[in-house]
């Protein structure tokens, strides 16, 4: 039997990218930024945002899509912090979000009453870093207990991050972590990536964070009021 | 890691382009893989073969093409004539 070709030339990920594209656009349309926070488990991920919750409740409007894999304990503890905003994306077993989740979520958010909204995704520093999620940037966080080489091990993930977060600083003085070494890896993937330095436990280091992103909130808003 | 989902994407890109009528004959499925994709290519190999070796799919084969860079597409999708229309 005759074997027909049927040329394709479709990347696997433009429907993803699509989407992604179609979650930005919405986020600008309201003037809110969104960050996409990436890691691995345990960096300490949803007690930044439990931290930036209660820092920043009383002056920005915090929404939360939270993409634990297997249980809803992120979205619980994030729940007693803010009243009407997380979302709960349960991935069933996967190692990343895709557009379409965070799409899905933004129905269910009121981003006329949202200043900002995080994605906190699966904790994981391969995959994430494969789908655009319609951020206007991803955040990696890396904690001082992960080693520090961690740049060089997952490169691809801090290429396409615009800021990185070492956490856990309060730590320091118990390991051995060189952090101008981390430092030094993080740049060499990446010398266009932000840092900053904070303990989500002692809050050290969290004020240039939450400058950050009320800088961030700022922004947008004027951008789209001028627009 | 993903690699299952960037399968069940590939195979969703073959039906769109074939039909699911037609899928139990696709042959071989063509891919371009770049070594900065973030794909473990013998994992993503693998997956498909499973996929494309079972309904609705019948004995299809992945045919990937290792390139450089970060290309991550299907190229072709290679359909038995059903000797009809």
């Amino acid at each position: 039997m005759a074997v027909r070709r049927i040329d394709v030339r479709e990347k696997v990920m433009a429907k993803n990218d699509e989407l992604a594209a179609q979650v930005r656009d919405r986020l600008h349309t309201h003037g809110v930024p969104s960050l996409n926070l990436v890691s691995s488990p345990g960096s300490g991920k949803t007690s930044l945002l439990e931290r930036t919750l209660d820092a920043l409740g009383d002056r920005l409007r915090m929404a939360v899509v939270t993409g634990d894999v297997q249980t809803q304990n992120d979205a619980d503890r994030l729940a007693v912090r803010t009243d009407r905003l997380v979302q709960a994306v349960v991935t069933g077993g996967a190692c990343h979000m895709d557009a379409r989740q965070i799409s899905a979520a933004l129905d269910q958010i009121d981003l006329e009453d949202t200043d900002l909204v995080f994605v906190e995704n699966v904790g994981n520093l391969v995959c994430p870093a494969s789908w655009d999620l319609g951020e206007e940037a991803k955040v990696v966080i890396f904690s001082v207990t992960e080693g520090e080489d961690k740049p060089l091990k997952y490169p691809r993930m801090f290429e396409r991050s615009n800021f990185c977060v070492i956490n856990k600083i309060d730590l320091l003085p118990y390991l051995p972590f060189d952090m101008d070494r981390a430092v030094a890896y993080a740049a060499e993937v990446n010398p266009d990536l932000r840092f900053f330095f904070t303990s989500a436990l002692t809050e050290e280091g969290m004020g240039d964070w939450y400058e950050f992103l009320v800088d961030l909130a700022d922004t947008e808003r004027e951008a789209r009021l001028e627009a | 890691m993903h690699e299952l989902s960037i399968a069940l994407d590939v195979c969703r890109i073959a039906e769109e382009h074939v039909g699911v009528d037609a899928l139990a004959r696709v042959t071989a499925v063509g891919l371009d893989v770049g070594d900065r994709a973030g794909i473990e290519i013998d994992n993503l190999e693998f997956c498909l073969e499973a996929l494309l070796g079972s309904a609705p799919f019948g004995s299809g084969r992945p045919e990937i093409r290792r390139l450089g860079g970060e290309e991550l597409s299907v190229t072709y999708v290679e359909v038995e004539d059903d000797g009809g229309s």
